[in-house]
């Protein structure tokens, strides 16, 4: 019996083609859309070599230095500048006018710097004079101080600099931002399975559907007729969110860490969370299908925009001011699983939202059975 | 006028919908507009990045370094955890972690070579920036500790601080910029785009749906009107109603951007934000035309909608999307109406020469919309002698 229901519920629910298109195209589309859109957004914080120029004096002995200085970090793949040499200010100004440099040097007693606007790469320019300027000054300083250094190669260990600053990573994973985008994406269309949920829950309520007035007349108990209902919506959403993860990593190549079980498992659980949503709204709302459907759209939408999918820093927000939502918003905590995976060496905390969530999938489950449970109607 | 008024009546028995749209909407962009502003600043400033300042050990020279540093970096204070250190790298809150390690100042002053950690966005241009200053105040010290033996790290943060003071000239040769550039109103403007394509394709469609229910529509056809009149009163209806949407978007502009509406500027946002609306309008009209049933109308209102917004440059702005995208995208009108905008957001000078490229990109725009009137008259009338 359990598999005939199964396979008849299975059929009826997958010929929703507008369930369809809201729980697998749509969130396919958006997230075409999301990497079309996203995929430059980082560039403007990538360094590239800035592109600047210098205006000679025609004092040799202030010029000579500053060319040399200038040439020693404008050479190789780790340079500074992209350098060229204006043969005079209004040469170097129209560049400066046409965007071709972001700024340029003058050298002479002081060096001064002309630029058009306020930035990192500006900022880069006049500390690379400040450099020079200090470096100077310290020479001269050491030089009054102890003329016998001098001798000892001042001058070379001027030009000789170490690196103080090593690199080391965080953790294993880069710190994509981008990627969260993309989770709490992965979120919403697990919370859009609600929809299944809550078509579930409908027809099994005789009061509500026609359908389910027909399925409350069958001899099969209620409880195991709306379970292997469940089933079959929950494997139509479960496979939808492995295509849409599919599509995510093969076709636009958004990373997920390197545990791949636990992403499916996150992914498992986060169907059940978006059914059993679903199906405890349309189980708490007793009529109204306009309220219901608006219920889950409000909380599925608030909760994306308070994780991060509109607006990338809301995620961080909240967690900085107001911590208990974090837990109380279902779409963070899935995407909180998701990045978590993605970033942190440890599983405590997807522990901790995975655990959460389980928690949510048995009171949502718990309070649907006590609503819906031993109903029973005189006349239709 | 029977029909228009029927109209009327369609568009006020949906109006809850409608507005969920404008509310939203009105949410997202001033959250998103106000975000977004730039701050225009006349003078030369330097940039700050975004630094958590770790150290383990605490020397005179390692307090004078921090000192020196905060001139190039506005110092983020952050617990010393893993996780929440990682937390804020990856939500940019900071952008260079720099951890001073114990014995690290002692190790420099004799020559060894030892370093300090960084985790940082890698590759960013704030991390080279950083880079630069903490080792040239590094290498200063060593430079001292070699050449002045037996320096006291009182006086050589003493030295380098003498040594590093100062600042290089910059000037700054701003051209005269526009008072809305980087705006509000710019970026409300863009915004716009979204909120009135959804609102109208809503309205309008649901309308057109009505109509063209074939009950009604024939219903209509043997009435005493003729089927121009029918049309017209339709586009009449579908015009006010788009009036309508225009006047409420742009008065909050108004109310929300008291800056930018004595410019000259504005009104050229109003002319294109008009040339755009009637472009959506008779897009809908399109859309009504095609489709058959409400639900299925509120999935291709949001692809429709939502789309061309992403890859036109009116969520994420257009200089960062890949010329790919942008090739695409100007196949839709969207992306020309964007496109008039940032250059109107930018003039200072109203010539000819100054006004060609908006005025180019709003004819496209137009082009578009009688390219989308003809088509949906073409298809009213085939559904009409096909049925």
């Amino acid at each position: 019996m359990f598999a005939h229901v199964f396979r008849y519920r299975f059929k009826c629910l997958i010929r929703d083609k507008q369930l369809v298109f809201w729980t697998l195209l749509f969130p396919i589309l958006l997230a075409t859309f999301f990497y079309l859109a996203f995929m430059n957004l980082n560039d403007d914080e990538t360094f590239h070599p800035i592109d600047a120029a210098v205006v000679v004096s025609g004092h040799n002995q202030y010029d000579a230095p500053f060319k040399s200085a200038l040439n020693s970090v404008s050479k190789g793949k780790k340079r500074l500048f992209n350098m060229k040499a204006a043969s005079n200010q209004e040469e170097a100004a129209e560049w400066l006018k046409q965007g071709k440099i972001d700024g340029y040097y003058t050298s002479g007693k002081t060096i001064k710097l002309t630029v058009k606007e306020s930035g990192f790469n500006q900022s880069i320019m006049t500390t690379f004079a400040d450099q020079y300027r200090s470096s100077n000054s310290a020479v001269m300083q050491i030089a009054s101080d102890h003329p016998e250094a001098l001798q000892n190669g001042l001058l070379n260990d001027v030009g000789n600099r170490q690196n103080y600053v090593k690199e080391i990573s965080g953790g294993s994973a880069e710190p994509n931002n981008i990627l969260n985008y993309f989770y709490s994406l992965i979120a919403m269309a697990c919370l859009y399975g609600s929809f299944w949920g809550m078509k579930e829950v409908s027809d099994i309520q005789a009061n509500i559907t026609d359908r389910a007035a027909r399925v409350n007349m069958a001899p099969v108990h209620k409880l195991k007729a709306f379970i292997a209902g469940s089933s079959a919506a929950l494997v139509i959403l479960y496979t939808e969110i492995l295509i849409l993860l599919t599509y995510l990593r093969l076709g636009l190549n958004i990373s997920f860490g390197p545990r791949t079980g636990y992403v499916l498992l996150t992914a498992l659980v986060g169907s059940v969370l978006g059914l059993s949503f679903g199906a405890f709204i349309s189980a708490l709302i007793k009529k109204g299908g306009g309220l219901k459907v608006a219920i889950l759209m409000v909380v599925t939408m608030v909760g994306s925009f308070l994780s991060g999918m509109m607006f990338l820093d809301m995620k961080y927000i909240i967690a900085e001011y107001l911590p208990p939502l974090v837990w109380l918003n279902p779409v963070n905590l899935l995407t909180d699983a998701f990045y978590a995976l993605y970033y942190y060496d440890s599983l405590n905390r997807y522990a901790l939202n995975v655990g959460a969530m389980l928690l949510f999938i048995v009171l949502f489950s718990a309070a649907t059975y006590l609503i819906v449970r031993r109903r029973k109607y005189a006349s239709l | 006028m029977p029909v228009f008024k029927l109209c009327l009546k369609i568009f006020l028995h949906n109006w809850i919908s409608v507005s969920i749209y404008i509310v939203i909407f009105l949410a997202i962009s001033i959250a998103l507009a106000t975000n977004g502003t730039s701050e225009l600043s006349n003078g030369y400033s330097q940039k700050k990045a975004k630094v958590a300042f770790i150290s383990e050990e605490k020397t005179p020279l390692t307090e004078a370094f921090r000192h020196e540093l905060s001139r190039s970096a506005q110092f983020v204070n952050l617990p010393d955890r893993t996780e929440e250190l990682q937390d804020a790298l990856f939500f940019r809150q900071v952008t260079y972690i720099l951890r001073i390690p114990k014995g690290f100042t002692d190790s420099v002053l004799n020559g060894g070579s030892a370093q300090m950690k960084k985790t940082v966005v890698p590759g960013s241009i704030q991390n080279a920036y950083v880079d630069i200053n903490v080792d040239q105040y590094w290498n200063l010290a060593r430079l001292y500790a070699k050449h002045e033996p037996g320096i006291s790290q009182e006086e050589l943060a003493e030295r380098l601080q003498e040594n590093l003071s100062g600042e290089t000239p910059v000037q700054i040769k701003a051209h005269q910029s526009a008072k809305t550039s980087g705006s509000f109103s710019l970026y409300y403007f863009n915004y716009f785009a979204y909120a009135l394509s959804a609102v109208l394709i809503m309205g309008i469609s649901t309308i057109m749906i009505v109509f063209n229910k074939q009950d009604l529509s024939r219903r209509h056809r043997c009435s005493p009107l003729s089927a121009g009149s029918v049309n017209a009163q339709l586009i009449m209806a579908n015009l006010l109603f788009a009036a309508i949407a225009w006047v409420i978007l742009i008065a909050f502009d108004f109310l929300l951007d008291t800056g930018s509406y004595s410019t000259q500027n504005i009104i050229y946002f109003l002319i294109n934000s008009l040339v755009f609306t009637g472009c959506m309008t008779s897009m809908s009209y399109l859309i009504g035309t095609l489709m058959k049933n409400l639900e299925a109308m509120s999935a291709v209102c949001n692809v429709i909608t939502l789309g061309p917004c992403f890859i036109s440059g009116v969520f994420v702005p257009q200089e960062f999307l890949n010329d790919t995208v942008l090739k695409l995208a100007s196949f839709t009108p969207t992306y020309w109406y964007v496109q008039a905008n940032a250059h109107i957001a930018k003039l200072t000078q109203f010539g000819w020469s100054d006004l060609s490229s908006i005025i180019y990109s709003m004819t496209v725009v137009i082009a578009f919309a009688v390219a989308f009137a003809a088509l949906s008259l073409v298809i009213g009338k085939r559904k009409r002698l096909m049925d």
